[in-house]
């Protein structure tokens, strides 16, 4: 699903940022990203969710060479990926249904056809009551919710989440990680960057520690 | 709830000024198409009418009985013209109104019946068809050593040189018009997207095609540059329909120079305006859009 080799990643002519990352996401797998403020996690998942192309160094998405692959391919695969950004990236403007809706729009479908699937989806996270509110009337934790729901609608291929449980209660953060399980168990492969030990000890995942730019494994068994 | 892709960007609260300088290009374009209409159509009236018409010059013989050779020439030179083919009638100008001619010059004064002047013969062409004003000048040169041939070729070019330089002159504002449209907009538009550049980021990190980012911007400044210079070209066209009033109540609007109005007929052309401003934009903006979401990775 991803593979890294060797990536490096520094920005204009500042220091790397990621030395020499090489890790493997099976297709299917559940993943922890850990490691201090700093320390590259959030470079690294940007460099997962194509919003930045590497400095040096090998990946693979979804069995494409990004090296070799056109821009023109970008797109289709952007499209297989869901992403949970740590600051939300909600349009303002745009209801929570229309925000949610918005990867479905991106794929040419048509209201009628997703309508119900958001309206279910946003009963799920609690906000069966907020649909046609605005980013800016809605808590933290509820654009938070917002912006899981947007990255899972469309039931991507990999799943990338920056954060996702860190406005929410310990309760819902408990239900949005079972949403990311049930995604996981339908098969998607799931990347969750978090601070969260509680988070990482209940799921029981797999978890890579980005120390000073460079990837340690810490437990390589799935739960 | 939306049910299209529009929206998806939020529309500029700033777009008023923009408007109101598309609505003033379309203003000017509108004017400058409507003046170059009216050259034509003025030049091609100049044109037909002169076309239309011949005029021989039959000069008093320098030697002998004057008036009598006068007479007996103007005579060759009428049984000539009258036996061409494609000429309708000729006929001589009167002695009261050759004399009105010179009056400006010479003053109303018996001087001017003393004066051997030169009489003019007007020569209406049959309408659709040419006369060989050669094979005339020739015949005439034979019957009438002192007649001269005008077929207004000389002012017929020069009326068409003008209604030409009219016409590319418009043309050429036209286009100037255009690429200043093109230029306000394409600067709005990148100031729009910078100014939303985090939701465009967004919108292409999440897969969307650059022509879905362009449409989200394009048709929103198509809509309202066509709008604005819809209300630009009304203007323009009140103006032109009130000249054309003016007109009709016997108020010259330049001494001189044909009516400055339009007729009903011609006012749609001026629908041309909105539409291209419109295109234009339209253009400009999607072109705009491209080329900034192709800066991102």
């Amino acid at each position: 699903m991803v593979r890294f080799e060797n990536v490096g990643m520094r920005y204009d002519a500042g220091p790397e940022v990621l030395r020499d990352v090489t890790f493997v996401l099976e297709a299917g797998s559940f993943t922890f990203l850990t490691g201090l403020s700093g320390a590259g996690k959030t470079t690294l998942l940007k460099l997962i969710y194509l919003a930045e192309p590497p400095s040096r160094g090998l990946i693979t998405l979804f069995g494409r060479d990004l090296a070799t692959a056109k821009r023109t391919a970008l797109p289709a695969l952007r499209r297989r990926i869901g992403v949970v950004f740590q600051d939300f990236r909600l349009l303002d403007h745009l209801s929570a249904f229309d925000n949610v809706a918005l990867p479905l729009r991106l794929a040419g479908k048509r209201v009628s056809d997703y309508a119900r699937d958001v309206e279910e989806l946003l009963s799920w996270v609690g906000l069966g009551d907020r649909m046609n509110s605005a980013p800016p009337t809605l808590s933290g934790g509820e654009q938070q919710r917002v912006a899981i729901a947007r990255a899972v609608v469309a039931r991507p291929d990999l799943l990338i989440a920056d954060e996702p449980t860190g406005n929410v209660d310990p309760e819902m953060g408990a239900r949005l990680i079972r949403l990311f399980s049930e995604l996981n168990r339908l098969g998607t492969t799931v990347l969750i960057a978090t601070h969260d030990r509680t988070l990482i000890e209940t799921a029981r995942a797999r978890e890579m520690r980005l120390v000073d730019g460079r990837l340690v494994e810490l437990r390589a068994s799935a739960a | 709830m939306m049910n299209n892709s529009a929206h998806v960007l939020p529309r500029d609260k700033g777009a008023a000024p923009l408007d109101f300088v598309i609505a003033v290009m379309a203003f000017l374009a509108a004017l400058a198409l409507g003046a170059s209409l009216i050259a034509d159509r003025a030049a091609a009236g100049w044109q037909s009418g002169l076309a239309a018409k011949l005029t021989v010059q039959v000069l008093p013989p320098e030697t002998g009985d004057a008036n009598a050779g006068l007479q007996a020439q103007i005579q060759a030179a009428l049984d000539v013209l009258n036996a061409t083919p494609g000429i309708a009638h000729a006929e001589l100008i009167s002695d009261t109104d050759t004399q009105a001619l010179v009056e400006p010059w010479i003053g109303k004064n018996n001087l001017v019946s003393e004066i051997p002047l030169p009489r003019l013969i007007d020569a209406t062409i049959v309408p659709g068809e040419e006369v060989d004003v050669a094979a005339l000048t020739q015949k005439l040169k034979q019957a009438a050593p002192s007649a001269l041939v005008d077929d207004h070729s000389r002012w017929i070019g020069r009326l068409g040189a003008l209604a030409g330089a009219v016409r590319y002159s418009a043309y050429a504002i036209l286009l100037l018009i255009a690429g200043a449209t093109a230029a306000a907009v394409s600067f709005a538009t990148r100031a729009g997207l910078s100014a939303h550049h985090e939701m465009v980021e967004l919108l292409h990190q999440m897969g969307a095609l650059p022509s879905f980012i362009a449409r989200t911007v394009e048709w929103h400044y198509f809509i309202s540059a066509l709008m604005a210079a819809l209300a630009g070209t009304l203007v323009a066209a009140v103006l032109f329909l009130g000249a054309s009033g003016l007109e009709s109540f016997g108020v010259e609007a330049v001494p001189f120079l044909p009516p400055l109005s339009l007729k009903w007929t011609e006012i749609p052309w001026l629908l041309a305006v909105p539409a291209a401003t419109a295109a234009i934009a339209w253009a400009t903006a999607r072109i705009s859009v491209l080329s900034v979401v192709k800066a991102i990775y």
